[in-house]
C-alpha cells in the first residue's frame, strides 16, 4: 500500500457542500445556443407546439444544459495561463494533475424554459485506488438540481481522477 | 404508427443507428462559448500541444451531449431519458471522425424502459467513451 494521497482534512470533507447553491433562470436563447453548439436540433428545444405534443408544458432544454446554465461568470483577469479560473471549490490533495473521469446523471423531472433551477454541489466521494500506472485519487462531485417548486429535476455525479 | 421504438416492439439486441460526429475548430469554439468554458486546450493548438495533447481537444461534456442526442434521436420526443453515464477513456481531437454505437441490453416492461450499452469510438476503432443509458420509451 502506497502512502496516502488524501490528507485527513480533505477526507473529513466528504459530504460537505463545496460551493454555495446557485439559482439561475433557464433562458431560452442560452439553451438554444447550447443546442446549436452541440448540433442537437430536436424541435422540443425550439418549438412550443412540438414540445407540448411530446408532453412538456413548454419548450424544454438539452439534458446536460443545466450544468452549464449554472456556470457563474467571472472577470477575465481572473483567468490562469491554462484559461481556467482558479477552482475555489478545490479539494486539497497530494497530487495535482486532475482529469475528467466521466459523469453519471439521473433525470428525475422535466426542465422547461423559464424554470428557476438551483444547483448544490457536494463532495460525494473521495478515495484512493491502485491503477496500472500507480495510485490515483477518485473524486466525485455530486450536484443536485432543484426547480422553483422544490422538486429535484436531476442529479449529476462528476468523477475526477487525480494523479 | 410512430417510427420510434415502443416497449411493445423493442427487443434485446436491437442496435441503434450509428451516429457520426466530428467537430471543427469553429464548432469547438462555439461549444466553449455556449458553455462559458475558457479552457485553452479547446481552442489554442500550440497551448494544447504544450500540455502534451496531439491537437485541440474535444470537450468531454460536448461528447456527453452527443451521447444524450444519440439516445433521444433514436427514442423519439415522447420518450424520457432516465439516466446516462459515461467514462472518458481517451481524448478526441478537432476534426476527428467519431462514431456512436448502441445496443439494447435489457428491457424493463414494468417501467416501460430499456437500458442501452453505448460506445463512442474513433475511426481506427479505439474506444473513447464506454457509456450506458436508460430511457423510458413513448407509447405505442
Amino acid at each position: 500500500m502506497s502512502t496516502s494521497l488524501i490528507p485527513p482534512e480533505s477526507l473529513a470533507r466528504v459530504g460537505e457542500i463545496l460551493s454555495e447553491p446557485v439559482t439561475v433562470l433557464i433562458d431560452q436563447r442560452e439553451a438554444q445556443r447550447y443546442a446549436y453548439a452541440v448540433g442537437d436540433l430536436n424541435p422540443i428545444y425550439f418549438d412550443e407546439g412540438s414540445a407540448q405534443a411530446a408532453g412538456y408544458h413548454s419548450i424544454t432544454v438539452p439534458p446536460l444544459f443545466i450544468t452549464h446554465a449554472l456556470v457563474r461568470p467571472k472577470p477575465a483577469d481572473e483567468l490562469r495561463l491554462d484559461g481556467l479560473y482558479e477552482d475555489t471549490a478545490a479539494v486539497s490533495l497530494e497530487v495535482s494533475r486532475m482529469m475528467f473521469g466521466g459523469e453519471e446523471w439521473d433525470f428525475l423531472g422535466p426542465v422547461h424554459v423559464g424554470d428557476e433551477i438551483t444547483g448544490t454541489t457536494r463532495l460525494a466521494d473521495l478515495d484512493q485506488k491502485e491503477g496500472k500506472k500507480g495510485p490515483f485519487v477518485r473524486l466525485v462531485r455530486e450536484t443536485t438540481f432543484t426547480n422553483q417548486d422544490e422538486q429535484i429535476v436531476a442529479r449529476s455525479r462528476q468523477v475526477g481522477i487525480a494523479r | 404508427m410512430s417510427q420510434y421504438p415502443t416497449i411493445n416492439n423493442v427487443q434485446v439486441g436491437d442496435e441503434l443507428p450509428v451516429m457520426r460526429k466530428s467537430a471543427s475548430e469553429a464548432e469547438l469554439f462555439l461549444y466553449s462559448a455556449a458553455s462559458f468554458n475558457p479552457h485553452r486546450i479547446h481552442y489554442d493548438r500550440s497551448y494544447a500541444e504544450y500540455e502534451g495533447h496531439e491537437d485541440i481537444v474535444v470537450h468531454g461534456p460536448l461528447q456527453g451531449s452527443w451521447l444524450t442526442q444519440f439516445v433521444t434521436d433514436w427514442a423519439g420526443p415522447q420518450a424520457r431519458l432516465v439516466s446516462v453515464e459515461w467514462q472518458n477513456r481517451a481524448s478526441a481531437f478537432v476534426g476527428e471522425e467519431l462514431e456512436f454505437f448502441g445496443v439494447v441490453s435489457s428491457i424493463d416492461e414494468t417501467n416501460g424502459s430499456v437500458e442501452i450499452e453505448i460506445e463512442e469510438r474513433k475511426k481506427d476503432g479505439s474506444l473513447l467513451m464506454p457509456a450506458r443509458a436508460t430511457v423510458r420509451l413513448g407509447g405505442s
